[in-house]
């Protein structure tokens, strides 16, 4: 049996299979900075793997199908941001209906579009740096062979970390979550920036259910997040609201989520349900070590009614 | 119920003998006595003891459009409705928990007969059945198996696996085959154990590679794909997969290995239950081991309607509730006749492919065949 390239199967897997959670994850990140909590994402990664799926195959083209993704979430994310700060809707309660409509109308509308058959997109993605690590043994071709919006992704979180860190509208952003009265004393508009961070999360997350069913899947299928939005919720905090530190959390519990593969593979003698247990186990060991250092923005889920309201 | 309406028959006889038959200036005596017993017939005890069954309800825990166990038992029920005149409601994606509200609501719609469509309804169902007493069938519960009420379905698909196994053993090319399972339920236990036998029957020098994706991952398409991708990472050219909505990751994982490669370093897959040949999902598709559970349905209809509801219908190669697809064109041709001669020792018993439904017991019987 080959090893080395079980190994990195197993890797490149992990860089994969993690990716969509992670825009999700870092999507859900940047809204809570900025004060909301989004328990919907479930429900958005669903509509948004479902419109680039139908758009992906209509068209006949991933990227256009990414992009619908992109939009889906977009929409998704201002309609939450709207209802969460202009309407004071309570936010857990909006993400909760925002991820059972998710489910359910993906759910109706697949049905009635394909029935009982399940088309497939060609999965002939473009690796634009096939080869080119092959150099790096195991680690190199995996990560190397990977389809070019992987790198995307990255670079998407490499630009989410930088917004918020490096930028006016970031520190904003920030402000948001941590003292939206201080913020709007100095002249901010916490609902506009709310909505901001609504609306820039859900790209996010749009484009984390649409890489699920357009670049990872190929297809789409009732409830094919099967729960990765409320992870990317656990995740966001494992990784403290920083998008790359959730990033780098989220490729970990992508590479505890193939170790029990390898041991099956290498013929460990223990029941898969253990062994599938690992990744969740050392989310919730993380989040107790870790977790303890997480200080959550003060504003975090509490509607905004402006400075007249605290006289 | 019989005696009443023999009372009720020879009543109406005693009636009609005294109003026309003996009075005066009527037909000939012979003319009314076949008038007599066209009357009588209708009355007679044979309709008597059937009973009607008009409205049959199948509950699934999945989706009906899963193009696998679900739709399968969806499908064929379905069907047997249409031929028998019945009415069919379908209950889906009921989960694995607490199934008795589900049951309650079929009851109380009139519902004749409720198929339990899935192994983890083995207990609720029979419970129910005893409580209500409405029929029920289970699948592979033959414990629970109750005259009048309880009908247990065997989908012991063992012995179609083994000739999938036969056929994987004659068509790899590495040596390297692998089963890929998204849960350890014993329809699928029984599957693995039967493939792995006749796997070992041709090829014993194999390599098999048993994978599970996880607890109950019948829709866990990103992990079936992870996992197909490893075990093709290490070295199987065939793999046998079960998983319902799940297969589909297991199928985009060949397609995508598949692209651009030549013939000789494909991927090829063997698929259980549903027929996915002339889809998008039967580009590489080797086989496939089918159910086909109208046979059973059509039979356990018959008998709650003639009394003798309450056994163990078993799915076999002999009756066809289990088959085994057309190979497709990229197989040998020879593996076709070696098929069909280990089928007919299978169906005249003289080969007999084990039925191991638990889990410990699959990896116990894996050990013994292949070991590591």
């Amino acid at each position: 049996m080959n090893v080395e390239a079980i190994s990195t199967a197993l890797i490149a897997a992990a860089i994969l299979t993690s990716m969509p959670l992670m825009l999700a994850a870092v999507g859900e990140a940047i809204g809570e900075r900025a004060g909301l909590l989004n328990l919907g994402i479930e429900g958005s990664m669903l509509c948004a793997a479902f419109g680039s799926f139908w758009i992906a195959l209509e068209t006949g083209s991933v990227t256009v199908g990414l992009l619908g993704g992109a939009v889906v979430g977009l929409g998704i994310g201002l309609v939450f941001g709207i209802l969460a700060t202009v309407f004071h809707a309570n936010q857990v309660v909006l993400g909760l209906g925002i991820t059972l409509g998710g489910t359910g109308g993906t759910a109706f509308l697949f049905r009635e579009g394909y029935g009982s058959t399940q088309p497939l997109l060609a999965l002939g993605i473009g690796r634009p740096f096939e080869g080119w690590l092959d150099w790096f043994p195991v680690i190199g071709p995996a990560i190397g062979d990977q389809r070019w919006f992987v790198f995307v992704a990255w670079i998407m979180v490499l630009a989410g970390h930088f917004f918020l860190w490096r930028t006016r509208a970031g520190l904003q952003l920030r402000a948001a979550g941590e003292s939206p009265f201080g913020l709007e004393s100095v002249g901010g508009n916490v609902t506009a920036v709310r909505i901001g961070a609504a609306a820039i999360g859900g790209v996010f997350y749009g484009f984390g259910g649409a890489a699920l069913s357009v670049i990872e899947l190929g297809f789409f299928s009732p409830g094919i997040t099967a729960g990765a939005g409320f992870l990317a919720v656990a995740l966001a905090m494992l990784g403290r609201l920083s998008p790359l530190r959730v990033g780098l959390f989220t490729l970990a519990f992508g590479l505890l989520t193939g170790f029990d593969t390898g041991l099956q593979i290498a013929g460990v003698n223990a029941r898969p349900e253990l062994l599938r247990m690992l990744p969740f186990a050392g989310v919730v060991i993380g989040l107790a070590i870790l977790g303890r250092g997480v200080r959550l923005p003060p504003a975090l889920g509490q509607p905004y009614g402006g400075i007249a309201s605290r006289r | 119920m019989v005696d009443a309406c023999a009372r009720q028959s020879r009543l109406d006889e005693d009636v009609f003998m005294k109003a026309h038959l003996f009075r005066p200036g009527r037909r000939s005596s012979w003319f009314h006595a076949l008038v007599l017993l066209f009357l009588a017939a209708p009355t007679g005890p044979v309709l008597a003891e059937e009973t009607a069954v008009d409205r049959v309800a199948i509950v699934t825990p999945a989706s009906r459009t899963n193009q696998g166990w679900d739709q399968q038992g969806v499908d064929n029920l379905v069907e047997v409705g249409e031929a028998l005149d019945i009415e069919i409601e379908v209950v889906e994606d009921a989960g694995y928990d607490d199934i008795t509200p589900i049951l309650n609501d079929l009851a109380s719609d009139g519902t004749d007969l409720i198929v339990c469509h899935a192994s983890g309804y083995q207990s609720v169902c029979p419970e129910f059945a005893q409580a209500m007493g409405i029929a029920v069938v289970v699948v592979e519960n033959p414990a629970a198996v109750t005259d009048g009420l309880v009908a247990d379905i065997e989908t012991q698909a063992q012995e179609a696996a083994y000739l999938a196994g036969v056929v994987a053993g004659l068509e790899t090319r590495s040596g390297t085959v692998a089963v890929v399972v998204s849960g350890e339920p014993p329809t699928w236990n029984f599957m693995t154990v039967g493939f792995a036998e006749g796997l070992h029957s041709v090829n014993p020098d194999a390599t098999l590679v048993y994978q599970v994706i996880g607890e109950a991952a019948y829709d866990d398409a990103p992990n079936a794909k992870r996992v197909t991708e490893s075990v093709i990472a290490a070295g199987a050219d065939i793999v046998f997969g079960m998983g319902d909505g799940a297969s589909f990751g297991m199928i985009q994982a060949i397609n995508e290995h598949n692209l651009d490669r030549e013939t000789e370093d494909q991927v090829w897959f063997i698929d259980v239950i549903g027929d996915k040949s002339g889809s998008d999902a039967g580009q590489y598709l080797l086989t496939s081991v089918l159910f086909d559970y109208r046979g059973a349905y059509t039979e356990l209809i018959q008998q709650l309607k003639d009394g003798g509801f309450g056994e163990v219908h078993t799915m076999s190669l002999e009756n066809e509730g289990v088959l085994l697809l057309d190979f497709a064109s990229f197989a040998d041709p020879g593996t076709l006749g070696t098929v069909e001669e280990v089928r007919a020792q299978i169906v005249n018993g003289e080969i007999a492919v084990s039925a191991i439904g638990d889990a410990d017991g699959v990896r116990a019987r894996l050990e013994e065949l292949f070991p590591r």
